[in-house]
């Protein structure tokens, strides 16, 4: 197989980090989605010396209780709203003591989309040397399962009993606009794309933003093994659309979805948290066409870029 | 403080005997079963009697898994006491894999314990005699229920139907609770947890006293905050959050299971892929003594059974097997038997070459006797030279004949001879193939002209035959295809191939109908011959039309001949009809064959059959499967054992571990289309003899195996696993269960089934 | 009189751009800044200056302007922040991080009332908000003090002994935009008198961190070290006085301000501006052969204790001066020492609340008000007496 092994086999050789940033006996969840992410990052991360910047929120857990480590990383936990600026001064000391130190913010949609949206923003503004890390699992995962901004449509979370009634933010547009050096969405369901995207965000300097949609059993009340499978969904159905954007300018679509709506059932069938609103695909299926309109239009390619592997 | 209830409450319940007050309890659970929960209802339960009641969980940072305890005290007056249940009345289980975890802790004799588990309170020994013990399967019944996923089934309200059971408290009671909180829906399984539950009342002699003792909270030495920076490993067993557990498995490939051969084509397809072809061919010369004739003329049933044919073709491992075969030399080691044996084999077609084969690997002696003067039987006279080329037949006879394989050729035998031979030797196979070939059994069938097809192909074979003008072939399989083609190559002016059914339904391998058609064979289906027409020599053939009736047992449509008819002029009739049973002319008087075997008045005899004589099968490889399975039980028996069995069979007998397409990961795969074969010009392949199918160009086609069930080692656990515990190990990957969470990701990414999730093994019994 | 002419805000700024320099050859120095009335002039010339191995921030927020400075220091650097009001209110979850983590970040904070109503004037208010969190408090009357207080702030604040973040307070408008000449040592004594930042627990390489769940037992362990590291940062204090005296041959005041208390039967104690003035008022009281003194608190957490018991001992009247209100208690300077006197007559006086200018004659009134007592009362506005 041409793809195999994966990511050309470097898990785990020579060239992958030598310890797990996220190590054995964590707390996460099974099936965590953002356990997976770490698995990624550490294999991006290889040997460049890295420091966590996490907000209050289920990856702070995964640090550990007190002394143990449950992060293979030094790192600071910060509160909520504030892991931009707490990076900012941790990769500001690294710049002025020419320390190759990459300073990784790690936080979920609350902390982002919501309660530390202007801290993200302002550091972005100000074009920090941090590379920001989204994982996204649509709810506020560590308080049990309310909605936040990044919550989609129809979702019914403990805060939204009858399902969430407003739209996901599209994050990925406003941290474009900040015109940042590097913005991208990138799908954990395709290895080789996480894994190019966190190097090459990695290597980068100033505000580097990763949007990575991050299942999450417990509050998308799905099987934990399916997680994969679900972004792999939701990147074939169009709901997720995987691309970068350079400088805020250039965008580039990198994988191209079949928009199928076998796909986007899948999709929604597969998570309990949409099964009593009644969603549909044909429910979403004009928003993402709108959506994907407005991509082709700044990606300046009417036809499609590369069709994805089925 | 008014007391709050009493035995004579007013809605009738009424506490049951022998419960004192005030009563603690205390839930194990993990988190997502719903211990919190549980500990309310029971609470509501006590409540609805006009109890005080008092509930709460011990929260934490815990995540769905990790182990959580919720409590629940009962009085007859208001509750003051805001501590948490360290000696609790009654200890509720919610997963018996939280046993290994300290859940005994302040548990005293008599107390009542209630676990979650398929065991009986009997499995659980003496540890817990002292306890009132009762058992409940309440993972099943919640999974059976549909309550919660899968891999974290949600428990709590139905082992609080066989906590009602055991107090004694009325089904009533709990309908009235689960309204009140929402899961009416949820009755059904606490019902059944009700009817289920196992009890067993404590018995004096008591409890080891070490489970008494409530742990006490730690007074660990806490490190300053302004320590320096130090690296204290995280130690938690994350394992024992989940009660099953991922593990690599081989599961059997569709075309293992197809091949009639037995061959291990994803074993050799990966071999080659990986080491090449030395390496492959020593895995498929273990089933296959044929492989650069099966690489040629195999009908291939593993390639329609591909998985790969739903993504994007199937893989052509027809070809590969002759890439393996023609670009290779070994030659498996032959071993040294513990008892020698001596054995016959009738036929040196592909069942008796392959009997004689493995019974040569395996160090026995072997003589094959054939009636005609070469051995091959239909390999070499009647398979044309342009697909079977005689050089390649005999390198496959030559790898045979140099293990030590006497051929006695030019030897037909009758009853008297093979009687004679299973007295000479331990042990005969018999592989005389078929008998005579099917008649048309149509008027003028004897005119001129009109012959079978397989004398024709043997004289094509031998170069003394020549054809002109128009030519017919009747029948729809190989041999008629071969008859048409080399018909055409010795100058027939046109070729038509006559076939009753549709050319869907034609046994023909599907490329070879397809390459007649390109070199210039017209088909003419739904077509039956009526009459041959003509004065001494056939002139034309009538036809009537065929339509199709309805299906028999092999699936397709039984042919229904009309009356409608048309001539068709020809010079030559080719009949390729089949053949047939061609037994009965061999058997002494008195043998009877039973299931392969020959029988004499109730005794059986070492004398076994093999190949198209004994099944009927028709294609080369059926009986090189068969010839292989004929010497194992010739061997078997001799040996008084059951024979060995051929590992696709094995696994082909156990039809749900054979990979379906649904089970393969196609998302994994990049579309990759199908190598095609080489075919030589046209002009130059109608103009000879030459094999006409050059093969593959090389063995890149063996990328393209899923290897269906079959681990290749392609890190796709190890990189999806959330937790990073999948390691590589001497042969494969090695999972570290001691932290292992159960999520299953590994299993639902593994692109080809070759891992599962497994229920572990737990204390009082496994799931 | 020599020095720069200097506003308060100006002043700490200056000192916190001094300790900033004196740290060149170690970590460096980052903080994050945000404007608001009337602390904007700090940051204002915090952000003109040019910093060797330095970084101002200027962020979107107090909250992140604290953040970075959490950042900064988990990262090993010295960092200062300032702010106000409702500015600190808004940073207040990130000073009890900056606590929690025990980072000696150095704020400078302008007194002022909270809003809404909006009213942008001097109230102790904000600052003793934060009583409780773990940060060192010290309250200023004077720009020199003001800044001498700040540039020490950092040695107490990083010294081993202590490591917790430090709050000096200045009210605003009355100090912070004063105007006055303020002595400014050279960038060498700066150098020498404070050693470079260390701060143990910095991120680094090893896989460590900060800030992670604790259990209750814990908590409990921590909550008694950070405790134990504020009682110790009064005899710091002390120390840190003893270097400051020998490098720049000056004095720094200390976390009491007794003036003419020993032979006093009746004391004004207050905080910050409102302590000079009671300092007149005793002078005057004297004159009139009145036995008056003034203790002035600097230093609110570590409550110097013992100290204050001692100040206090003898004394048959006292008056406790509170520019701040804590609703539905009284003063809370009041509510610290009342329990510290054993004289018969302790009385809280509410005074330049909302930033009312607190002049000798409400003092006087105070002291007429406390000679007719022959017992405390409840707490009384100066304005109503």
């Amino acid at each position: 197989m041409r793809n195999e092994p994966l990511l050309g086999g470097m898990a785990q050789s020579a060239v992958d980090r030598e310890t797990p940033l996220l190590r054995p006996g964590n707390t996460n969840c099974g099936g965590c989605g953002m356990s997976n992410l770490l698995q990624m990052m550490r294999r991006a991360v290889a040997d460049r010396p890295v420091q966590l910047v996490i907000p209050a929120c289920c990856a702070a857990i995964s640090a550990g209780a007190f002394p143990q480590a449950g992060l293979g990383a030094p790192t600071v936990l910060t509160t909520f709203a504030s892991a931009a600026a707490v990076a900012t001064g941790a990769a500001a000391v690294a710049r002025l003591n020419g320390e190759e130190t990459r300073v990784i913010c790690l936080a979920g949609d609350g902390g982002s989309y919501d309660i530390g949206f202007a801290t993200m923003s302002a550091a972005a503004e100000r074009n920090e040397d941090i590379l920001y890390i989204c994982y996204d699992n649509e709810i506020y995962g560590n308080t049990g399962g309310q909605r936040s901004s990044a919550t989609p449509a129809g979702a019914v979370t403990t805060s939204t009993p009858g399902g969430k009634v407003e739209q996901k933010k599209d994050i990925m547009a406003i941290m474009a606009a900040h015109r940042i050096p590097y913005a991208a969405s990138l799908s954990l369901a395709h290895a080789d794309d996480t894994l190019r995207k966190l190097r090459h965000a990695l290597d980068l300097r100033g505000f580097r933003f990763l949007h990575v949609l991050s299942p999450c059993p417990t509050g998308w009340k799905s099987e934990p093994a399916l997680g994969m499978e679900l972004v792999r969904l939701a990147v074939r159905s169009g709901l997720y659309p995987v691309l970068e954007v350079f400088d805020g300018r250039r965008h580039q679509i990198n994988i191209e979805p079949e928009f199928s709506d076998e796909a986007l059932e899948m999709y929604l069938s597969l998570q309990r948290r949409f099964q009593n609103t009644g969603l549909k695909a044909s429910d979403l299926r004009p928003a993402i066409e709108r959506h994907w309109l407005n991509l082709r239009v700044l990606s300046g390619r009417i036809v499609p870029a590369r069709r994805e592997t089925r | 403080m008014h007391p709050l209830g009493n035995s004579d409450s007013t809605n009738g319940v009424v506490l049951p005997q022998g419960t004192d007050l005030p009563l603690e309890i205390r839930v194990h659970g993990r988190g997502g079963q719903g211990g919190v929960t549980c500990a309310k209802l029971i609470a509501a339960l006590y409540a609805r009697m006009g109890l005080a009641v008092q509930t709460f969980g011990d929260y934490g940072s815990e995540r769905s898994g990790a182990p959580v305890q919720a409590f629940t005290r009962v009085d007859r007056l208001a509750i003051t006491n805001r501590n948490k249940v360290y000696r609790p009345d009654h200890l509720l289980v919610l997963d018996a894999g939280l046993l290994e975890t300290p859940v005994l802790a302040g548990v005293a004799p008599g107390a009542l314990i209630l676990l979650n588990t398929s065991g009986a309170p009997a499995d659980f020994g003496a540890r817990y005699r002292g306890y009132r013990l009762a058992t409940v399967d309440a993972t099943d019944i919640a999974r059976e229920q549909g309550i919660g996923s899968s891999s974290v089934v949600i428990v709590n309200t139905t082992i609080v139907g066989a906590y009602a059971r055991i107090l004694g408290l009325p089904l009533q009671l709990l309908e009235e609770v689960y309204a009140s909180f929402g899961v009416p829906g949820d009755l059904a399984a606490a019902r059944l947890a009700h009817e289920r539950v196992r009890i067993q009342e404590a018995s004096a002699d008591g409890a080891s006293p070490e489970n008494a003792a409530p742990q006490a909270p730690g007074q660990a030495v806490v490190a300053p905050l302004t320590a320096p920076a130090q690296d204290f490993p995280i130690e938690l067993r994350t394992g024992l959050w989940s009660n099953q557990s991922p593990s690599y498995c081989r599961y059997t490939p569709p075309c293992n299971a197809a091949c009639p051969a037995g061959n291990d084509i994803v074993g050799f397809v990966q071999a080659l892929k990986e080491q090449g072809p030395e390496a492959a061919a020593a895995i498929l010369l273990r089933t296959q003594a044929l492989p650069s004739v099966c690489g040629r003329v195999c009908p291939a049933p593993c390639m329609n059974h591909c998985n790969r044919e739903a993504f994007d073709g199937a893989v052509n491992i027809r070809s590969l097997e002759r890439w393996i075969a023609d670009n290779s030399q070994v030659v498996l080691p032959k071993l040294a038997a513990l008892r020698p044996r001596r054995v016959a084999v009738v036929g040196g077609g592909p069942a008796g070459l392959s009997a004689a084969y493995q019974l040569a690997l395996r160090g026995h002696g072997v003589t094959i006797y054939e009636a005609a003067p070469a051995l091959g039987g239909v390999l070499r006279y009647g398979i044309p030279a342009f697909r079977l080329p005689l050089d390649v037949l005999d390198r496959d006879l030559s790898r045979i004949l140099d293990l030590g394989v006497k051929a006695r050729c030019g030897e037909r035998l009758g009853p008297a001879e093979l009687s004679r031979l299973a007295a000479e030797y331990d042990s005969v196979i018999v592989c005389t193939g078929f008998g005579a070939p099917h008649q048309l059994a149509v008027p003028g069938e004897e005119l001129a002209g009109v012959e079978q097809g397989l004398p024709f192909l043997d004289r094509v074979k031998a170069g003394s035959e020549s054809v002109s003008g128009h030519v017919v072939v009747v029948g729809g399989g190989n041999s008629a295809i071969d008859c048409a083609r080399s018909a055409l190559r010795l100058g027939a002016a046109s070729v038509r191939l006559v076939y009753r059914r549709s050319r869907q339904d034609m046994p023909a391998i599907d490329e070879e109908i397809a390459e007649a058609e390109q070199e210039g064979v017209r088909l003419m289906t739904r077509r039956q011959p009526v009459r041959c027409l003509g004065s001494g020599r056939v002139a034309a053939l009538v036809l009537a039309e065929v339509e199709q009736g309805a299906p028999d047992a092999s699936g397709r449509c039984r042919p229904v001949v009309t009356e409608r008819t048309t001539e068709l002029p020809c010079d030559r009739v080719l009949l390729a009809l089949g053949q047939q049973d061609g037994l009965e002319p061999l058997l002494p008087a008195r043998w009877k064959v039973d299931a392969g075997r020959a029988w004499s008045e109730g005794q059986a005899l070492s004398v076994f059959f093999a190949g198209d004589c004994a099944t009927g099968e028709g294609t080369v490889t059926h009986a090189i499967g068969n010839g292989h399975r004929a010497a194992l039980r010739a061997l078997a028996a001799l040996e008084g054992e059951e024979a060995e069995e051929l590992e696709g069979d094995r696994e082909a007998g156990a039809t749900q571990r054979v990979v379906a397409p649904a089970q393969i990961r196609f998302s994994h795969f990049e579309p990759d289309p199908p190598g095609r074969d080489r075919h030589l010009p046209l002009n130059q392949a109608r103009a000879g003899f030459q094999e006409f199918n050059q093969g593959l160009a090389g063995p890149a086609e063996a990328e393209r195996c899923f290897s269906c069930g079959q681990c290749t080692s392609c890190d796709t656990c190890l990189v999806y696993c959330p937790d990073g515990i999948i390691y590589r190990a001497q042969d494969g990957y090695r999972i570290d269960l001691d932290h292992c969470k159960g999520c299953g990701m590994c299993v639902a990414e593994c692109p080809r089934s070759a891992m599962e999730m497994k229920d572990k093994a737990l204390p009082g019994g496994s799931r | 009189m020599k020095g720069q002419l200097l506003s308060a805000n100006h002043a700490a700024a200056l000192a916190a751009t001094l300790a900033a320099r004196a740290n060149r050859t170690g970590r460096g120095f980052c903080s994050g800044v945000y404007p608001i009335t009337p602390s904007t002039e700090c940051m204002e010339f915090l952000c003109a200056q040019q910093i060797e191995k330095g970084r101002v921030v200027r962020v979107e927020s107090e909250h992140s302007a604290m953040g970075v400075c959490i950042g900064a220091a988990a990262a090993g650097a010295r960092s200062f922040t300032a702010t106000a009001s409702n500015g600190l209110a808004y940073m207040a979850e990130n000073c009890v991080a900056a606590a929690g983590l025990r980072l000696p970040v150095v704020m400078a904070v302008a007194n002022r009332t909270m809003g809404p109503p909006w009213n942008i004037w001097a109230d102790h208010g904000d600052a003793l908000m934060l009583r409780d969190l773990g940060l060192i408090q010290i309250y200023c009357a004077d720009n020199q003090e003001l800044f001498d207080t700040v540039l020490s702030a950092f040695r107490l604040a990083e010294d081993q002994r202590v490591l917790m973040p430090a709050m000096v307070c200045m009210e605003g408008f009355i100090l912070s935009h004063t105007v006055a000449q303020t002595e400014i040592p050279s960038q060498e004594q700066v150098d020498r008198f404070l050693p470079l930042t260390s701060v143990p627990q910095q991120l680094g390489s090893t896989p460590h961190s900060l800030g992670q769940i604790e259990l209750p037992a814990q908590t409990e362990t921590h909550r008694m070290q950070h405790h134990q590291a504020m009682l110790a940062a009064e005899t710091v204090f002390e120390e840190v006085r003893g270097h400051f005296a020998d490098i720049f041959g000056r004095e720094l005041q200390g976390a009491l301000v007794p003036y003419r208390t020993e032979d006093a039967d009746t004391l004004i104690v207050s905080l910050g501006t409102m302590g000079l003035t009671a300092q007149r008022v005793v002078d005057r009281a004297r004159e009139r052969g009145e036995k008056v003194g003034s203790l002035r608190i600097r230093m609110l957490r570590p409550l110097p204790v013992a100290a204050i018991a001692r100040e206090f001992a003898g004394k048959s009247r006292i008056a406790i001066l509170d520019r701040d209100i804590s609703l539905g208690f009284g003063g809370v300077l009041w509510g610290e020492l009342a329990r510290l006197a054993q004289a018969p007559v302790v009385q809280n006086y509410l005074a330049g609340i909302g930033g009312g200018d607190v002049r000798p004659e409400h003092l006087e009134r105070v002291l007429a008000d406390l000679k007719g007592r022959r017992q405390s009362g409840t707490p009384v506005n100066v304005e109503a007496i």
